[in-house]
């Protein structure tokens, strides 16, 4: 390590970026200040899984390295801090730094967290504020109700409760969900990830008719492309999108199976097979009337 | 009785003698029909002739492949074969047999047999093709270790992609402890262009059925999961019935046939998300969290649903089953190639004549299939490639049409079985746009767990783009090729594993064709269509009219009978004028 | 219905197979309509019920009309497979109502094939 210091530099954010530029610097004799606007470094790279191209182990490269810069004489950490404001010019920066409250004293605390589940108003260190649950119509009540009685007992029953919401209303409305998370115990969160990982469901509500141009291998040679094209022409709206006046939504599936009519779109339940793209206004009209 | 005389003879009596006798082996008749050789009968013109007493049945013409559907027709289901039976000139029938034609006449048949013959819906109609008596015998007189023996030595491998041995992935789960084991049906059939798993549920939801009960007496499971795609309801509703019924005969439930055995099949549907074909993922989209695949081991097999020991097989694999129980692992293993054996089920789709499902025997040619069994490419196009195995796979060009098909044989040249998915490609198909395509499908379906798969697969697509709009720069192929390898190597499950395949074969077999695009900013396949452009050739245009009239952006113009242009500034290369055209006058390139 | 046993499915595979091959029973003839999916997206559907009009129209008693699953060769569908008592079954391809009136009367009642719209005479076999 070199010893005489050059200089002092401040890095913005404690992500891994942040944290091997900071050690870089120090190591070559900067004074390092590393700003962090959450309370701890790491950022994304903390949660993943694995690196690419190399598949190493994310975590075991980074946490040597946390240490290494919470260790370090040459970084100094400023955690849950922002950059109010920048003056100077290159060679000569003065900067101004906000650090956020936390009450805590950070020589001494040990991270143990036994504060946070003993806290009275735990709302004070992490904000968790619970949104009073949204009021819905007596229907809909009774509908969600009856979905979840069903499904109850089932082993896995969130996807059949939410294939069923699906399947009534034709987007699954995120006011149900609420009510759905609370009535199952399963966290919403969880709840999204299921909801926004599969292409049969949606968050918004969809047109009264529902265009899908099936864009399997075999569509696709046929000419897939140029019917979508045509369609989005017609419809003026893009794919997953639903006209203004609520009439239609045009969607692509991944093969219906009838490839032996390709290219083939569907409209609702019909099924229009070996199409051409001149066909296509003729049919949205059909529809329109 | 079959005609020896002189005349009948040299004209091939004695060869039919045989495979009739061989024929009617096989069907078990031999104990019934007698076959004897008897002296001229004088009608030496229609020979090889044959008689059948004491029906006095007259039979002319015949040739060694007349005889199976004969014995089959008039002896097993007692009817006699007009067809070949001596017919007055004048009244002949022109309609060719089923063996006659090339689409049926090369199929095998073992996990498709009961289709378009059987209602559906009805149970009793699967038993009457020998339905359930597989089971019946895997739960009355063979040990669970005799069952598995029996699927080991029948060589049959798993039909969804990988081509794992049954036997031995079903050793492994029966091995494993536990209180509680699962076997689950993979019928999250996600390949576009691929529908064999919903024909055969559609057509025989029975034989499912079957072979997961067998498969479920082998490891030792009371409880089995089909996983169905959501966008299936004609399957899903076709095996809800058939799950109804079985339980209402007793074949699903407790104590079946009194033999002690416990067993029941709860449905999950999917909601479309193409990575849940991969095991893991399909285990906890059951579970109901997110379906992301997980690091292997531990496999399924030690710990699955639920932590429990699960056996995983695909619908096709499963409808295998009761033939081979039933039939013997020997003859199972008389057909297909040394590594593969049995049949495969392909759905041969895209620029072929004869579109549809078919299962052929493993080593079959691809020529076979494309020209006796499609039926060649239509309008006299060139036949270009066929890809094989869906995202997951790759292409196999036109050079390798005598390649026998197993999955061997395949992964050696770049492509996979995969579910069985075989889209034919003709001239008009540009590989670029094809691996684009692919590429696509693979980035948009990635669970985004690996960073390899979610960025490796964008970073191609980005290139693959580039290069489709004919901003390609030297390089590019080579990258591509690197960035393929690192995807395969670095992502944890299938789907990551194989998605540079598509690119990576169409690079192998046509690189020339991605140097067109990058080098000489043409698109040979006139597809991509940044490098394309319409124009009306003067001499050929005889001014109809009849492309200015279907094109959407009124970009053609021109008085009539005189020769029309293409306002180049206002096309948007649809392509309409080029198909309405009937003087080929529209030019692309 | 109660459970079955083993001897049970003997019987059943009897009498099922006896009436799927037309042996017995007052049936004189058999219509399979295929219909998977892509059966059904061709237009199958229209086809059930253009000879479920017809059966009725014509009061015929001794045809039965039944459904199946896909017969394989998609490109041609809607597909049929007409079978009369003692005879191998015709399937008949590319069907439109009008040629499915033509096919009742001529093949199923007339008992001549309607060569014209015929694939094929027979089935498939296992190997």
């Amino acid at each position: 390590m070199a010893e005489d210091k050059k200089g002092s530099v401040l890095i913005v954010g404690g992500g891994i970026a942040g944290i091997q530029s900071s050690l870089d610097l120090a190591n070559s004799g900067f004074k390092v200040y590393l700003v962090e606007k959450g309370p701890s470094i790491g950022g994304v790279m903390s949660q993943l899984d694995k690196t690419f191209p190399t598949n190493d182990c994310a975590m075991c490269i980074l946490a040597p390295k946390l240490v290494g810069t919470g260790r370090h004489p040459n970084i100094e950490l400023i955690t849950n801090a922002e950059i109010e404001e920048v003056m100077g010019e290159a060679g000569n920066f003065t900067v101004a730094v906000k650090k956020k409250p936390r009450y805590v004293d950070e020589d001494k605390c040990t991270g143990c967290g036994a504060c946070t589940e003993n806290c009275p108003v735990k709302k004070m260190i992490y904000p968790l504020e619970e949104e009073p649950l949204p009021i819905l119509k007596e229907k809909d009540i009774q509908k969600i109700r009856a979905i979840i009685k069903e499904h109850r007992e089932e082993m896995g029953k969130l996807m059949p409760v939410l294939q069923h919401i699906n399947k009534e209303y034709n987007y699954l409305p995120p006011d149900l969900l609420r009510h759905i998370s609370k009535e199952l115990d399963i966290p919403l969160v969880a709840i999204y990830q299921i909801a926004t990982f599969y292409n049969a469901f949606h968050l918004e509500p969809r047109g009264k008719h529902i265009v899908t141009v099936c864009v399997g291998t075999a569509c696709h040679v046929k000419g897939a492309p140029g019917l979508v094209e045509a369609l989005q022409q017609e419809l003026n709206i893009n794919v997953g999108e639903t006209t203004e006046d609520m009439s239609f939504t045009l969607e692509t599936a991944r093969c219906f199976g009838c490839c032996g009519l390709a290219p083939v779109i569907t409209v609702n339940e019909n099924v229009y097979g070996k199409l051409k793209r001149e066909e296509i206004p003729k049919i949205i009209k059909h529809y329109k009337d | 009785m079959v005609c020896a005389g002189t005349a009948c003879v040299s004209c091939g009596s004695l060869g039919i003698k045989k495979i009739l006798e061989d024929e009617i082996q096989k069907q078990g008749l031999e104990n019934e029909i007698l076959v004897v050789t008897t002296g001229c009968n004088g009608f030496c013109g229609q020979g090889p002739i044959m008689a059948v007493q004491p029906d006095g049945i007259f039979y002319q013409k015949l040739t060694p492949k007349d005889i199976p559907h004969l014995v089959e027709e008039h002896f097993l289901k007692g009817r006699p074969v007009k067809r070949l039976m001596y017919i007055p000139p004048g009244e002949e029938n022109p309609v060719p047999l089923i063996s006659e034609i090339g689409f049926f006449q090369k199929q095998r048949l073992i996990a498709l047999r009961n289709k378009g013959l059987i209602d559906p819906e009805k149970i009793d109609e699967y038993i009457a093709r020998d339905g359930y008596r597989a089971m019946a015998k895997a739960l009355t007189s063979m040990t669970p270790e005799e069952i598995i023996k029996e699927i080991k030595d029948s060589g049959l491998r798993g039909r969804g992609g990988a081509g794992f041995p049954t036997g031995r992935k079903w050793e492994f789960c029966r091995k494993t402890k536990g209180d509680a084991k699962y076997i689950v049906c993979n019928a999250d059939e996600g390949d576009p262009g691929a529908y064999m798993d919903r024909s055969i549920i559609e057509s025989d939801p029975h034989a499912v059925i079957e072979g997961m009960l067998i498969g479920a007496k082998a490891i030792g499971s009371n409880k089995g999961f089909v996983y169905i795609r959501s966008e299936y309801p004609l399957a899903i509703e076709r095996l809800g019935t058939a799950i109804e019924q079985a339980r209402e005969y007793g074949l699903l439930g407790k104590n079946i046939f009194d033999a002690g055995f416990d067993f029941d099949i709860e449905m999950k549907q999917g909601a479309g998300a193409f990575v849940c074909g991969e095991e893991t993922s399909l285990i906890h989209s059951i579970e109901g969290i997110t379906p992301e695949p997980s690091q292997r081991p531990p496999f399924p097999a030690q710990s699955g649903l639920w932590g429990k020991p699960t056996n995983i097989n695909n619908v096709e694999t499963w409808a295998n089953v009761p033939r081979i129980i039933l039939r013997g692992a020997d003859w199972f293993a008389s057909i297909g190639t040394e590594k593969s054996k049995g049949t495969k089920v392909f759905s041969l789709v895209g620029k072929i004549n004869n579109t549809g499902l078919v299962e052929v025997p493993m080593g079959i040619t691809l020529r076979e299939i494309i020209y006796d069994i499609g039926g060649g490419i239509p309008g006299g196009k060139k036949f270009k490639a066929v890809q094989i195995g869906g995202p997951s796979g790759g292409v196999v060009p036109n050079a390798l049409l005598d390649l026998p098909i197993d999955y061997e044989r395949l992964t050696e040249v770049g492509a996979m079985m995969g579910s069985g998915g075989m889209v034919v490609m003709d001239e008009d198909t540009c590989m670029v746009d094809i691996a684009k395509y692919f590429l696509a499908f693979t980035n948009d379906e990635s669970c985004g767990k690996c960073t390899s798969c979610r960025e490796g697969s964008l970073a191609m697509l980005e290139i693959l783009t580039r290069i489709s709009e004919g901003k390609g720069k030297e390089g590019d192929i080579e990258f591509l090729e690197e960035l393929g390898k690192a995807v395969k190597d670095a992502s944890q499950c299938g789907l990551g594993q194989t998605l540079p395949n598509p690119v990576l074969s169409t690079i192998k077999h046509f690189r020339d064709e991605y140097e067109a695009h990058i080098k000489d900013k043409k698109c040979p396949a006139h597809t991509c269509k940044e490098l394309i452009s319409y124009y009306i050739d003067s001499d050929k245009c005889i001014g109809c009219g009849l492309c200015s009239k279907k094109c959407l952006v009124n970009a053609i113009s021109g008085e009539k009978k005189k020769p029309h242009q293409i306002d180049k500034s206002k096309c948007i290369k649809c392509g309409v004028c080029y198909d309405s055209c009937k003087f080929e006058a529209v030019i692309v390139e | 219905m109660h459970k079955l046993k083993i001897e049970d499915l003997e019987k059943i595979r009897e009498r099922a197979r006896r009436a799927t091959l037309l042996r017995e029973g007052d049936s004189k003839a058999k219509i399979i309509v295929h219909m998977g999916t892509c059966g059904i997206s061709a237009g199958a559907r229209k086809i059930m019920n253009a000879l479920l009009n017809i059966v009725e129209e014509t009061e015929v008693k001794d045809v039965i009309v039944t459904t199946s699953g896909c017969a394989g060769l998609c490109s041609r569908e809607p597909m049929v497979t007409v079978e009369l008592k003692g005879e191998a079954p015709v399937k008949y391809v590319d069907l439109t109502e009008e040629k499915i009136h033509k096919i009742f009367s001529k093949h199923v009642l007339g008992g001549k094939i309607v060569t014209e719209y015929a694939l094929a005479i027979g089935s498939e076999r296992e190997p």
